[in-house]
């Protein structure tokens, strides 16, 4: 049970779940897999995310992303969120909300996918280098078979992942519709080549993990 | 089995209603175009427009207690639903093939006594959808100033209507519906400007194309959905209602 001092704001992902923890004031930051979230029996004060258990108050997580982002939409970025099975964005105009979006239905080019080919090529994410080259993965199954029709010809893993990389920071760029600066928020900050890759269509800022629990603490 | 069902999809022509409705005075009519959940005959290919696929689902489970099916086929319905005519006549069903183009003289006198009202936006989906047969009379129903306007046709899930504001207006082929021209282009496209508007369309419909240009002209949320909505296509209608 949570201790009376303690505050938990949670960000319960697919598959990784951010938690800030606020006890006395002090803030302290955690990833967990959120499948042991439920293990945790936490009740949360303010959360978003898709797999969330028990929680106070409940957030829409573009709108924990915009208010996470807020000092960086109001300098014009697109607040960008990357996660395990989603894509979403917001804009603001002159100080407003202008526009925004979800990619609802396919999770086949995002982080999922990108740890799953990790994982089943053996390539660490740090030997993941920028390509110039990239795959058209509009749709990612036709990606993923063209890594593996690639990979079957002689190129290394590390290789056709990237330009895999690549393929879902250009969509992420033309999804966003073609913006100058984008604040990137989630997991794909760690991720330098999909950093590099995006920079060659615009401005990148990498906001880290924990941008949408700061949007629900910056909410109360 | 007793066949006492006069089923349509769209908005069959007006004195086509009236005839049939005099032909068959105790008739139950039936919207082909709404998802009853009855079993799924795989008729159709499997990533197709879900509401056509509701139209033949229902046509072979009601089969036997069809009497006729109303089969708008014009600019009224879509391309889709001639092929589906054409198609479910093959199959044995009584069809009448119906044309429902007139065009409104002035947009600006239609009577939309339900897209504007107070109800909620899943109740005026509904009630105008059952007015193309029943033909009651909503002009009392008090009127709202829209803060959300809903684009589109009715959802094959009319439960993400549920997640609007009652003074959410209709917008699309739902409003050309209620003032009586289903076929009207300029009905159909007609936006308030001002209004945040959320394009909708069920996915491999042809009116996405018109959707998506219009939620690029008017700055709107477009969403296609095809047959339930995922838990990200609902958090994503909520987004744009909470910050607009």
């Amino acid at each position: 049970m949570n201790k009376n001092l303690e505050k938990y704001y949670i960000d319960a992902g697919t598959t990784r779940t951010k938690i800030l923890k606020i006890t006395n004031n002090k803030k302290e930051y955690n990833i967990i897999p959120s499948s042991e979230l439920k293990k945790l029996n936490i009740l949360a004060t303010k959360a978003t995310g898709h797999s969330i258990v028990k929680t106070k108050q409940y957030e829409n997580e573009v709108v924990a992303l915009a208010n996470g982002a807020k000092n960086y939409l109001l300098d014009d970025y697109v607040a960008l969120d990357v996660g395990s099975r989603d894509i979403k964005w917001v804009k603001y105009q002159n100080k407003k909300f202008k526009d925004m979006d979800w990619n609802t239905a396919c999770a086949s080019a995002t982080g999922a996918t990108v740890e799953m080919l990790l994982k089943f090529y053996n390539v660490d994410l740090k030997d993941l280098k920028f390509t110039k080259e990239k795959y058209n993965i509009t749709c990612g199954i036709f990606g993923l078979e063209k890594i593996m029709d690639d990979v079957s010809k002689g190129m290394e893993a590390k290789i056709a992942i990237s330009k895999f990389i690549h393929g879902i920071a250009y969509n992420a760029f033309n999804f966003t519709k073609n913006p100058q600066k984008i604040c990137l928020s989630g997991g794909f900050c760690e991720n330098k080549c999909f950093i590099e890759s995006l920079k060659q269509y615009c401005e990148v800022l990498p906001l880290g993990s924990f941008v949408l629990v700061d949007g629900l603490y910056g909410e109360d | 089995m007793k066949k006492d069902i006069i089923g349509f999809w769209g908005y069959p022509e007006k004195n086509i209603i009236s005839k049939i409705k005099s032909e068959y005075p105790f008739a139950k009519w039936i919207d082909l175009d709404i998802d009853y959940g009855y079993p799924d005959i795989k008729f159709l290919p499997e990533n197709y427009c879900t509401i056509m696929k509701n139209i033949f689902n229902n046509s072979f489970f009601l089969k036997e207690k069809l009497i006729k099916i109303l089969a708008p086929i014009g600019k009224d319905k879509c391309d889709s639903a001639y092929f589906a005519s054409e198609i479910l006549k093959k199959q044995g069903f009584d069809i009448i093939q119906t044309v429902f183009e007139d065009k409104c003289s002035d947009i600006t006198k239609i009577k939309l006594p339900v897209s504007k009202s107070n109800l909620p936006l899943r109740k005026k989906v509904e009630l105008i959808t059952k007015n193309i047969y029943e033909q009651k009379d909503y002009s009392t129903l008090p009127q709202t100033k829209p803060s959300f306007g809903f684009w589109g046709v009715p959802p094959n899930d009319l439960s993400i209507l549920e997640l609007f504001p009652d003074d959410t207006h209709c917008y699309g082929w739902i409003r050309a519906v209620e003032a009586g021209y289903p076929g009207d282009f300029d009905i159909e496209t007609y936006v308030d400007k001002d209004v945040p508007t959320i394009f909708f369309t069920q996915a491999f419909c042809s009116k996405t194309q018109l959707a998506k240009y219009l939620a690029n002209k008017y700055e709107g949320l477009f969403v296609d959905i095809d047959t339930i909505p995922s838990n990200s296509s609902k958090a994503k209608i909520e987004a744009f209602l909470k910050l607009r």
